[in-house]
Parts: structure tokens; sequence; C-alpha cells
């Protein structure tokens, strides 16, 4: 009998032993991430967002005031950037070329740094996930960093188009599905928007916020699941959740890339689309709730329900920061308020939209960027990132920090500086939101008007 | 009495000896048992009983601890084995797009409507001519609604519904066929090159369909002719994590927006080939799928040469002199595909030719390396692997390249270059209408292996090994290939005099 027991033992134990190992291989750990600052010359200031709208002969004078209040309302500073053909006066007559040179250079600037600072040579990697929403060329632009940076004829390369804003989770997911059944491997997700040849410019309003709101960015990420590197890395994975609502009609048509009444081709953003992306939150949220709160916390929720009274999750009770995606002000606050969260914790998301503005799928990573600068991210802390895009998408997933973390990166400059968020188009560009119609003498809009 | 027998002999001596030296050396290891399963018996009947039925006895009356010992070590050795298999991809089936007869584009009705958008380039319509004789289609391959205006309108307007129209066709025949309900699939793949609009194909589906809010979708762009089997890999990949689960993927490549509406020469190829088309195909890990399946998948080997310059741009799409964007294809792209095809041979061989194919090849690879260089390459005889082979039909001259390079027949290339004839390169989804051909001949049986090649931009050259699981009699019902198949092989000239 003993004899019996005893074999059950070893058994039990040898396999623990096996599907321990099988677990640790199976990790995904974020080694690192750049994200893209372009140069200098590059940036839209008050002063060149105001010409730009101005020199579009389609306005009438409604739509110019829709316009400069989309702007002055939307929470974006002097400091972000946009794609060259835009500043150089060309964003009405683009070319391929002119998206493709806006990829080039941020694929430049952060590549050549991320496998610098990794000491990971590109013959290393053996996935490559690259998502830009607005640009799908042939070949692929995964094809181009292959033949940028000259990898592996074997390396696995999948390139995602068209996910919209929540598409860098979408690639994460990918990569943590690939680490599960292949051992000892890195991998490389490389997300960005193109910015160039997507401006609108004909004068439908709800066309016109897209160029009042996205702007040039970019990240690339280094992940791996070697063991042995998990001292080396940032973060760890801790879950994923994909939510989709596109079976319903009123979510998949709230963002949709089309052509106005006149033919011209612009993203079109339907009024609800804060109330969708509460109602695609709200699914998130059952489902990761459940993996990352604490069972007090859970515990404490299921008893204030059934006893019926208002019951609500206090998420600070598992997660320590939220990185929310920057889609815009309205977006921000209407998760703030569903959160039950301060005005402190959505503050990096704020600042992300005001010095880099929104930069689709890759500023999430951002914002991380931001609190990682502030040093705000200590070993053991749990981050929740939340993605919203077109379709409607909600997606989500929870990391855990390995080690403390203080690289300032992009954030360098401000954290310095320590400069105070204002709205620098509410000093030019206030009198928008007085009823009267009349622009300041001197103004660029007087003769227009 | 000739001092030599004559050739016809010689040949056919050489092809037993060939057929001798394959059965040795792929059987080698059952040959080797005979000799000892021989001794074994001998040595038993030798003995006389008593001594015999002692030994059995003694080895029963072993330890107990011994004997549990060796239980659990057998019970450990399955758990890990089975736990550490990869799970088996069954294809459930798939459909491929048959597009309407009013898409139909005969050679009279695309060169008179290449006169009439080109008529200040008559020489680009003269090649737009030369290369439609040559390339090997038929009469009835089809483009969609939007590029039979003269000139095409290819609004996004356009392009979506073109996109509805081939991939809601597809999926509905699908779920006709398996069954299916929309609620069951829990992971979605769309692929198509050059079209990807916001929302992306993928949510376009998940919209039509009232697809489940936690499905898995992915939108791959831009991966060219190759995508349809990208799809397949990522598709293996997340099936190793999701148990018992289904994956609808999609490929196809719409056309509207990519017509290419400049005169540069280098730039009008693409248009004479392309044309519409799409494939849905079911994938499963359920193990009761094993029984429905038509196939499963057994390699799947990718190969990107894009790290190459000239590879990376023999496939590009760029603006000609007049801003106008088109896919410009270089002139050596045959010799990079033999490359490209060259390296995934290289990975594939050893997964699946004989033992005897890869002692000839590795005999061959010594004698090179030691003895002397000029032999020439020994080329594996892949029909010794594979029964069926699917070339994507990526045009006339990739095909006789692949024939000469594999050594294949004809009755081999024939699925690709039939498909070629009736519908055009349907780019991703090619491989599909080859495999629905060689269905509809009736020549798929149990346990036959398939061969899928796939080309793409970058420069990529992907390859599938698929096994059939059931012996499919006769033509489908709801084939493309299914009012034509009687009609099928035709003989398809050298060049079609217009």
């Amino acid at each position: 009998m003993e004899l019996i027991m005893l074999a059950i033992c070893i058994w039990t134990l040898l396999f623990s032993f096996y599907h321990f190992c099988k677990k640790r291989d199976q990790c995904c750990y974020l080694l690192h991430y750049e994200c893209h600052k372009p140069s200098d010359d590059r940036k839209l200031n008050t002063e060149l967002s105001g010409s730009i709208v101005a020199r579009n002969l389609n306005l009438g004078h409604l739509e110019y005031k829709f316009m400069l209040r989309a702007i002055v309302n939307s929470g974006i500073g002097e400091d972000s950037y946009g794609p060259r053909n835009i500043i150089d006066g060309r964003e009405n007559s683009h070319s391929l070329e002119d998206g493709i040179l806006e990829m080039d250079e941020f694929f430049k600037d952060t590549l050549s740094q991320l496998f610098v600072k990794t000491k990971v040579s590109p013959k290393e990697i053996d996935l490559l996930v690259v998502n830009v929403s607005l640009l799908s060329c042939a070949p692929s632009l995964a094809s181009r960093i292959i033949n940028m940076y000259q990898m592996r004829d074997d390396v696995k390369s999948y390139n995602l188009s068209g996910m919209g804003c929540s598409a860098s989770i979408i690639s994460i997911n990918i990569v943590s599905n690939f680490f599960k059944s292949h051992r000892n491997s890195m991998a490389l997700v490389v997300t960005s928007e193109s910015i160039a040849p997507n401006w609108y410019s004909g004068n439908d309003k709800s066309m016109m916020l897209t160029n009042c709101l996205f702007r040039s960015g970019g990240c690339t990420m280094l992940l791996t699941n070697k063991p042995a590197m998990k001292n080396r890395s940032k973060l760890q994975l801790k879950c994923l959740v994909r939510t989709h609502l596109g079976a319903s009609d009123e979510a998949y048509t709230c963002g949709m890339q089309k052509e106005d009444s006149q033919g011209i081709l612009g993203f079109y953003l339907d009024k609800n689309l804060p109330k969708t992306a509460k109602r695609a939150f709200t699914q998130n949220i059952a489902i990761i709730a459940k993996t990352c709160l604490s069972y007090t916390e859970l515990l404490r929720y299921f008893v204030m329900k059934y006893s019926k009274k208002k019951a609500t999750l206090n998420f600070k009770a598992g997660i320590d920061h939220f990185c929310m995606h920057p889609g815009g002000t309205a977006v921000i606050e209407e998760i703030r308020k569903g959160l039950g969260l301060n005005h402190e914790d959505v503050e990096p998301s704020k600042m992300s939209l005001h010095r880099f503005g929104n930069t689709s799928a890759s500023s999430l990573w951002y914002v991380l960027g931001y609190m990682e600068a502030q040093k705000r991210m200590k070993k053991g802390d749990k981050l929740w990132m939340i993605g919203f895009g077109s379709g409607f998408k909600c997606n989500s997933c929870v990391w855990e920090v390995i080690r403390d973390l203080e690289d300032a990166n992009v954030w360098e400059d401000v954290i310095k500086n320590e400069k105070e968020e204002v709205n620098p188009f509410m000093d030019r560009f206030s009198w928008i939101n007085q009823d009267t119609y009349d622009p300041p003498p001197g103004s660029l809009f007087q003769k227009k008007m | 009495m000739p001092p030599y027998p004559p050739p016809g002999a010689a040949k056919k001596l050489l092809k037993y000896v060939k057929l001798v030296y394959q059965y040795i050396v792929n059987n080698f290891l059952t040959l080797l048992l005979i000799p000892i399963a021989l001794a074994v018996a001998l040595q038993i009947l030798r003995t006389p009983h008593e001594i015999l039925l002692n030994k059995i006895w003694s080895l029963l009356h072993m330890d107990l601890i011994m004997l549990l010992s060796c239980l659990f070590l057998i019970i450990i050795v399955a758990t890990v084995y089975f736990m550490s298999k990869p799970r088996s991809i069954y294809l459930v089936d798939y459909t491929c797009y048959k597009p309407p007869v009013t898409c139909r584009v005969p050679f009279s009705t695309f060169m008179e409507h290449s006169r009439l958008i080109l008529k200040d380039n008559p020489k680009s319509v003269e090649f737009q001519m030369r290369i439609l004789e040559r390339s090997g289609l038929g009469e009835e391959t089809c483009l969609p609604p939007a590029i039979h205006f003269i000139p095409p309108t290819p609004t996004m307007e356009a392009a979506r519904s073109e996109a509805e129209e081939v991939i809601f066709s597809s999926i509905d025949s699908l779920m006709t066929k398996t069954g299916i309900k929309p609620k069951d699939i829990d992971i979605l793949i769309v692929n198509c090159s050059l079209f990807s609009p916001t929302p992306s194909l993928s949510a376009m589906v998940v919209n039509k369909y009232k697809l489940r809010s936690n499905i898995k979708s992915f939108n791959l762009s831009g991966m060219g002719c190759s995508a349809g089997l990208i799809s397949i890999d990522l598709a293996r990949d997340l099936l190793q994590v999701h148990p018992d689960s289904n994956t609808l993927v999609v490929s196809t490549e719409i056309i509207t927006p990519n017509y290419y509406r400049g005169s540069e020469r280098a730039m009008l190829l693409p248009n004479c080939l392309f044309r519409m088309g799409a494939a849905a195909i079911l994938l499963s890990n359920k193990r009761r799928d094993n029984r429905r399946a038509k196939y499963k998948l057994s390699h799947l080997v990718r190969t990107h040469k894009g790290s190459d310059d000239k590879a990376y741009k023999c496939v590009y799409e760029q603006e000609d002199p007049q801003g106008k964007v088109g896919i410009n294809l270089s002139k050596d792209l045959m010799v990079i595909a033999g490359e490209a095809l060259k390296s995934n041979i290289t990975t594939i061989g050893p997964l699946v030719l004989p033992a005897s194919e890869q002692l000839l090849f590795l005999l061959t690879l010594i004698g090179r390396k030691i003895f002397n260089p000029k032999w020439k390459p020994y080329i594996p005889d892949f029909k010794q692997a594979f029964e069926h082979f699917c070339i994507h039909a990526g045009g006339r001259a990739v095909i006789d390249e692949l024939q000469k390079s594999l050594q294949l027949s004809a009755e081999h290339v024939e699925a690709s270059r039939m498909t070629l004839h009736r519908f055009g390169n349907t780019s991703s989804s090619s491989l599909w209408y080859e495999m629905a051909y060689i269905e509809a001949k009736g020549r798929m049986k149990k346990g036959d292996r398939v061969w899928q090649i796939a080309f793409g931009s970058g420069f990529k050259c992907n390859s599938a090994v698929w096994k059939c699981n059931k012996t499919l009699k006769k033509c489908p019902e709801d084939s493309p290939w299914m009012d034509c198949i009687e009609r099928y092989p035709v003989f398809i000239p050298e060049v079609v005099k217009l």
C-alpha cells in the first residue's frame, strides 16, 4: 500500500515539475521598448496647425469654427509631431512614398536603438509582428524591416492592418500564443500609424476630427520567453483579454474609413463613440476583473451586490497603474468615471495626449514611457493596459513589473523641464468658444470669415 | 549479337535497380528485423518446453517494486509524450468563390477596354495584348464590376462591395457545407494583400455573421500571394494553444482598388493576370473532427528571402512617373523564385522525402564536397513524397519553371495550369481552386499527400503538406469546377493569336 502511495507521490512530483518547466518556458517577458520621437522639424505647433486649417479651401466658416474648436478642446499641446508632407504643405497631394518615408524614419530611429540597447542581433529574431492600420503596401512593412535589418530567412512575420488603435495588444496576443508553442524565442513587435496619406481634405465634420487628433508616432518592442532573460526584462504578461463588438451594427460603424458625399476619402468618427467604448469596456472588465483583482475584493463586491447595496469594483485593489489609450479627452474622462479613478490615475494618459497626441496603436506605450520616466514603476506592481479600436474592439492586458524601472526614454525633456500642462491652443484660439463669430483683428481667419 | 544491350533495355534495367534500391533503403529497419526475428524463433524452437515455461514463470514473479516502477515509468513516459505532442490540425472543409458570369472578361472585352483607356499609348496596348496571348488565361476569368466601367471606378465603396460579395458568398457556402454556426467560430483570420480598410475585413465578417465578442480575429495584409499559407500557419500556432477550437480562414485578393491606370509596361502586367477570387477554409483541432475532416496538416514551412535586396524589390508597389500606383514585377522574378524554392526545399525535404532520396542527396552532397565539385547536384524526386502538387498559379512562367526544376510531369501541374486558365491568378486563394480541381477530377484518395507551394512579394516561398483523410469519389456539388470539369483538361497553346 505504502509503495503505491510512494509511487503516486513520485509521479505527481515529476508531473508538476514537468508542468512548471513548461509554463516557465511559455511566459511572455517584455525585454525593452523604444518609442519614436520624430525630429524637431516635424513639430506641429499652434501656428502651423492654424495655418494648415486655414489653407484648406474646402472649408466654409462653420467648418473652420468646428475644426478650431476641436483642436482647442483636444488636449494636444505644442510639441506633437506630424508627417513631412503635411508640414511641407502637400497634405492634399500625398503619395505612397510619403507614407513609406514616415515609416522608414520611425524604423530607423527606434529599431537601431532597440537592438543596441538590448544587445540582441536582428538575426536572433524568430517572430516579427507589424501593425500599421492605414497603410498597406506590397511588399509588406514586415518584409521591409526584414530587408532593412537582414533577418534570417526562417523568421515568421505577420503584417496586421486595418485593426485600429488597439492593434498593438493584438500583436502581443500573437506573440504570447507563439511563445506557448515555441521555446527559447525572441519576438519583435512594431506598432505605428500612417498619418501621411490619410489627411482628410473635405468638409464633412464627422471626418475632420481625425485631422485634429492623430499624430505621428510609433513604438517597437522586444519580447522573449527565454527564462534566462527574465532578470533583464521590464514586464511580464499576466493576462490578455480581447473583446469584439463587431456583431453590433452601431459599434461596427462608429469608426469607419469611407468616402464622403463628394467622394473624398476620410475617417468617419461617430458621435456615439464614447458610449460604444464604454460598452466594450464594460464587457472586457467583466472578464479581466476575474483574473487580476484580489479574491478579497471580488468577495467584497459579490457580498455588496447580493445584499442589494450599490456595489462598485475597486480596481485599485489589484491594479497599481492604469495605462489608458489617450484617444481623446472625452474617452479618457469616460473611462476614468467608469472605473472610479481620480485625476492622478489618468494623468499619464492626459500627459501623453498633450505631448504626443493620439498616435493610435502605439499611444499606450508612450503612456507607459511616462510612468516609467516618472519612476513610478516598482517591482511587483501590476499595470493594466486598455486599448480601444475601430471594429469596435476593446483589448486589455495586465503586466507585472519585474524590476524597478527608471528609463526616461522619450520623456526626458519633459521630465527635465517640468513643463506644465498648458493648452496652447486656448491662448490663440479661445475666441472660438465664445458665441460671436468675429475672429480677432489680424488673425488668419478674418478674411475667410 | 550486338556488343552492348539496346538503350531501351538499359533504361528499363536502371529503373528496376532504382526500384530495388528504394525498397531496400525505405524499409531498412523492417528488413533488418527479419533475420533477428528468425534467430529468436529458432532459439525458442530449440529450447525444450519445461525450461521455457520456467523462464516465463520467473519473469512474472519479479519484485513487486520492480513491476510497479516499470508500470509508473511507462505511465510517465506516455503522459509526457502525449502532452508534448503538437495538436493535429484538421481541415474540415473549404469552399472557393465562383464569380457570376456577368463579371467575365473574355480577351475581346479586355482588349477593347485597354484600347479605350490607354488610347494615348498604343505601345502599351500592344504590350498588354502580347502578354494576354501568352498568359495561359482563358476566356472565363472574372474581374469585379467596378473594373468593367470605362474608365474603372475604384472607390472605397466599390472595393468594400467586392469584398462583401466574394467573402460572404464563400463563407455562406462553407457554413452550409459544414453545418457550423457563427457562434462556434473561435478564431477568425482574413488575409487580403492590397486592400485594407478600417475597420478591417475581419471586423466586416464579425459584423455580418454576428460572431462572438470573445473571438480572436486577425487581419493580415500586404503579405502577397503566399498569404493564404501564412494564415494557415497563424491558425496552427493559435490552435496549439486553444483546445477544442474552430478557425475560419478567409483568403482573398480585392482587385478593385489595385487596377493600374497608368501606362508603364512593367506595371501593366498584373492587370493581365490578377482576377477575382476567394476561398474560405474551416480548420479545427477537435479530435471528433478527424472523422469528417477532408485533410490533415502534416507540415508547413515558411521561407523569407527579404534580406536579399534583389529578392525584396522583385515585386514592388510603387508610383509611376505620373503618380499612379501599381505593382512593378522585375525581370529577375523567375530566378528569385527558384532560389526561394531551393531554400524552402532544403527545409521541407528532410521532413517529407523517403530515406532513399535523402540518402542519395546526402551521398551526392558528400561527393561534391570531397571528391569532385563538378558533379551535378542531385534533385530529389518529390514524386516519391507526394501524390498531388498545387503550385500557385502565379503565371505560366512560374508553373513552367517549377515543372522543370522539380521534374514534374504534365499531369502533376495540370491542376495549376487549368486553374490559371479558368480563374486566372486569384493570388492567395489559387491554391484552393487547384485543390478543388484535383477533387473534382476524382483523383483525391485517402492517404494521398498534397504539396501546396506559394510565392509572394517580399520575397517569400511558403509550402504546406496536407494528407487526405477521406477518399472523394465525385465532384462536390458546390465546387467552382462543377459545371466545367468535363471540359478539362484543355490544351493551352503557347500563343493565342488575338
